[in-house]
């Protein structure tokens, strides 16, 4: 007799129906998270560990400056450049707030919630990158002047690659949705794929503190 | 089985490590790894005990 026969038998004697009886069983030997979530909060975690690094190089060449941001022949002046970043910031927060309403509305069975929610939040994230990009051409340096340059284009490059990935994946969700694939009991896909496009936003808001407010 | 809330104690012993790694070397770097390790361990180790199976 197998594990999931020895859950079923008293299940069997209260006359419940067979779809009653595997559902029973899978909520018996099933874990409490499902496994694209589990994935996603792995992959997160390894993640953290990337940015770590990219923070701790930042912070190194930082503390061993004699003069922060060096003096040269271009001028770097974050602080005084922050307007388009702060709204940039405000943006993918937004979008953060708009990627759980749609998670608040498939929990609730609301498919067109959904769709509109994740519409929002892509073309949030896109506006961001293309703001991203603009702000690249208005900063008036590059990631060869310097470990100043090399460290900030560095930081927020993978920033925005992270982005276009999460853009992405939710790119592929509202696909997903729109075809139909997700319902109220069946939508780990969506839970995995706002948990990257948060982790991405709360990456973006430590690296917003520290490049343009901090300094 | 381990409880989940249990498993954060491994975040809070590398945040206490990079703690003592900052009060006596004052390298930002390492201690912000090390703080990037408690919060990667943490969660991981959160995680895992929360999708284990129950039964």
């Amino acid at each position: 007799m197998t594990a999931n026969a020895d859950v079923l038998v008293p299940v069997v004697d209260r006359g419940e129906s067979l779809e009653e009886l595997v559902h029973a069983a899978e909520e018996h030997t099933r874990g409490g998270i499902s496994n694209p979530v589990l994935g996603m909060i792995l992959f997160i975690a390894s993640e953290v560990m990337f940015f770590a690094g990219l923070f701790a190089a930042y912070f190194n060449i930082r503390s061993n400056a004699p003069v922060w941001p060096p003096l040269g022949n271009v001028e770097f002046n974050l602080r005084g450049h922050v307007l388009l970043p702060a709204i940039l910031t405000l943006m993918l927060v937004t979008s953060s707030v708009t990627c759980q309403i749609g998670i608040w509305a498939i929990r609730r069975g609301d498919r067109k919630g959904l769709m509109r929610a994740f519409v929002v939040t892509i073309v949030l994230g896109i506006l961001f990158l293309s703001g991203q990009a603009y702000d690249y051409t208005t900063l008036g340096f590059g990631i060869n002047d310097g470990p100043f340059g090399s460290t900030f284009y560095t930081l927020t490059g993978f920033h925005g690659a992270h982005v276009f990935a999460g853009v992405l994946m939710l790119g592929v969700v509202l696909y997903r949705g729109m075809a139909g694939q997700f319902s109220a009991r069946h939508h780990d896909a969506v839970e995995a794929a706002s948990l990257y496009w948060h982790f991405v936003d709360v990456v973006w808001i430590c690296l917003f503190t520290l490049l343009y407010i901090l300094g | 089985m381990i409880r989940p809330r249990t498993t954060l104690l491994v975040a809070f012993l590398f945040i206490v490590v990079a703690a003592v790694y900052y009060a006596l070397s004052r390298d930002a770097g390492g201690t912000t790894m090390l703080v990037a390790l408690g919060i990667a361990m943490g969660l991981l180790s959160y995680t895992l005990a929360l999708g284990s199976p129950k039964g």
